[in-house]
């Protein structure tokens, strides 16, 4: 049975490096939890709400606490073993789903800092990666996963770079497969340059009639195609042809999800093509449209870099501080509104 | 086909789905919007490193992959091949609480797995803020000495079924400094390199060296 235990101002329930295998909820009072945070070093402190579960990771992965747990104001914690905090949490999933939610968000962000960390060498972008992984199987005549990678390259890149080389290969990889079977057959001949590639990709109209692929697990529906396609030319910083396709698939009677990303990704589009007035109109009726819009402080600071470029440096300055108060130190848009702030208040002193 | 171990999913059949042996379930680079609950056979992880695939784990009926797609279409970080007939249960974002909600153990997997995620990239986050490149393939042994959950006391030597690639993967370096740095190892006889292994003579030195590398370089 969990217990109720009183803790006093000022003491201490966990000290960071302990082991145990206890799960706390905080009743009443007030705790905080103090730890150094991995990319500063600098000493933080969080807040336990009343009713919050804490010391959850520690216990449930058997790893050692990372943080102090300090009673600030006299409290009443319950304290759970494991097996007990299994059994009130397989009986209210709502508190599994909650903490999914939490977890998965600290999992998203130590994601993003490590991918920050890594060498360039070690980013590959996804479009050459996936290319690369039919690549490798092409290479040792493992015909049907070369076809399966390359099926998905022209699923997500119906004109991306390697499409010509990858249509020609998906044919070569079928004759093979046929004809000799898996690990025989004669050695394929690899790829040109994808430089060369890719120039020929730009007057290929074959591409697009490239065979539907064979979707294992699940069809990718055409309009995800359609919008990763159109995802792919952001990323290759061929905007008006990407601001054409999004376009597209919006004139096209798009679902609700895709319409509305594509409708963000126009907005955005327009910012790199320069559009500043259309970007602020676009991305205001959105942020109006959807006011709870997931991804409204990326809206922001598109919207305030669009008036600083214009010149209206109070403008933009106002919006950057606005979006300050809308997240944490550890959200990457902070940090981007952090760095633009301090570029325009900088520029503005030269 | 019933799932080898765990809750009962029978009311799940709709969301049931087949690969044949060789199969690939989904590619590493291809956006993700789907996780899988694998009910019957087994399915091969690999990670295609340079010129070789890597084989990362072998999972079991009753393990779940694909989750990161839970959090964002962001592209998948390893491929996944069926190793017999496979069958699994696949959902997505949109259907991923109704299953939660009526599956406390597999939710609670799902917390674990992420619990265990979080701690795995922390710790690789650990090894890649070291600025010396020697203390950071040092960390890669330490870190693997801690996944094999095996007493390091002693300070016996230790072995590790692990390659230069794989060592420069971990520490974020290209492969040619790793071998480098691991050159180094071998000559300080600090390591032995074998082709299919690597032996650390005393992996308290290694820990010694990379906790005053991490002291330093907060000061």
């Amino acid at each position: 049975m969990p217990k109720a235990v009183q803790y006093r101002a000022n003491s201490i329930i966990y000290f960071k490096g302990d082991q145990s295998e206890r799960v706390f909820l905080l009743n009443a009072g007030k705790i905080s939890l103090s730890y150094v945070d991995i990319e500063s070093g600098q000493e933080m402190r969080d807040l336990i709400k009343t009713g919050e579960f804490f010391g959850v990771k520690s216990a449930l992965g058997h790893y050692i606490r990372e943080e102090t747990a300090v009673v600030l104001q006299d409290s009443t914690v319950m304290v759970f073993s494991v097996p007990e905090f299994e059994q009130l949490a397989s009986k209210n999933t709502r508190i599994i789903t909650k903490m999914l939610k939490v977890f998965s968000n600290q999992l998203r962000r130590i994601h993003k800092q490590v991918q920050t960390l890594l060498v360039s060498d070690e980013q590959v972008n996804p479009e050459t990666g996936l290319y690369k992984i039919g690549e490798y199987y092409m290479k040792n005549k493992r015909y049907a996963q070369a076809l399966h990678a390359y099926k998905r390259y022209l699923v997500y890149y119906p004109s991306g770079a390697f499409a010509t080389d990858v249509t020609a290969k998906i044919a070569s990889a079928e004759e093979f497969l046929s004809r000799y079977g898996a690990g025989e057959g004669p050695a394929p001949v690899m790829s040109a340059a994808p430089a060369a590639t890719a120039a020929a990709a730009g007057l290929a109209p074959s591409v697009a009639a490239a065979p539907p692929p064979a979707a294992a697990g699940g069809e990718t529906s055409d309009l995800a195609q359609q919008y990763y396609n159109a995802v792919s030319l952001v990323s290759q910083e061929k905007y008006m042809e990407a601001f054409k396709a999004f376009k597209k698939i919006i004139d096209g009677g798009a679902d609700a999800e895709y319409s509305t990303k594509a409708e963000f990704e126009m907005a955005k589009c327009l910012f790199y093509l320069k559009q500043f007035d259309s970007c602020i109109k676009s991305f205001t009726a959105i942020v109006q449209k959807f006011p709870k819009h997931p991804e409204m402080k990326d809206a922001l600071y598109f919207v305030a870099r669009s008036y600083g470029e214009k010149g209206d440096t109070a403008k933009a300055a106002g919006l950057f501080k606005k979006i300050l108060t809308m997240g944490t130190e550890d959200d990457p848009v902070i940090r981007k509104v952090k760095k633009a702030l301090r570029a325009l208040e900088g520029g503005g002193k030269a | 086909m019933s799932p080898a171990a765990g809750p009962d999913l029978s009311m799940f059949n709709r969301f049931m789905v087949t690969f044949r042996k060789g199969d690939i379930i989904f590619c590493e680079y291809e956006p993700g919007d789907t996780f899988y609950l694998l009910q019957a056979g087994h399915v091969q992880i690999v990670r295609i490193i340079g010129d070789l695939e890597k084989n990362i784990d072998v999972l079991n009926p009753g393990e779940v992959f694909g989750e990161m797609a839970i959090l964002e279409e962001a592209p998948r970080s390893a491929t996944t091949i069926a190793l017999d007939e496979v069958k699994a249960l696949e959902f997505n974002r949109e259907n991923f609480e109704v299953l939660m909600m009526g599956n406390p153990q597999i939710a609670m997997r799902l917390l674990k797995l992420f619990i265990k995620r979080i701690y795995d990239q922390k710790r690789r986050f650990m090894i890649l803020t070291l600025e010396d490149v020697e203390a950071k393939v040092a960390d890669v042994f330490l870190m693997l000495a801690e996944n094999q959950t095996m007493d390091t006391s002693a300070g016996e030597s230790i072995e590790f079924k692990t390659s230069v690639e794989d060592m420069s993967h971990w520490a974020g370096i290209p492969a040619g400094q790793c071998r480098e740095v691991l050159n180094h190892f071998v000559a300080q006889r600090r390591i032995e390199l074998h082709p299919d292994k690597i032996v650390v003579r005393n992996i308290n030195d290694f820990a010694r060296f990379v906790g005053s590398r991490r002291k330093h370089q907060e000061k």
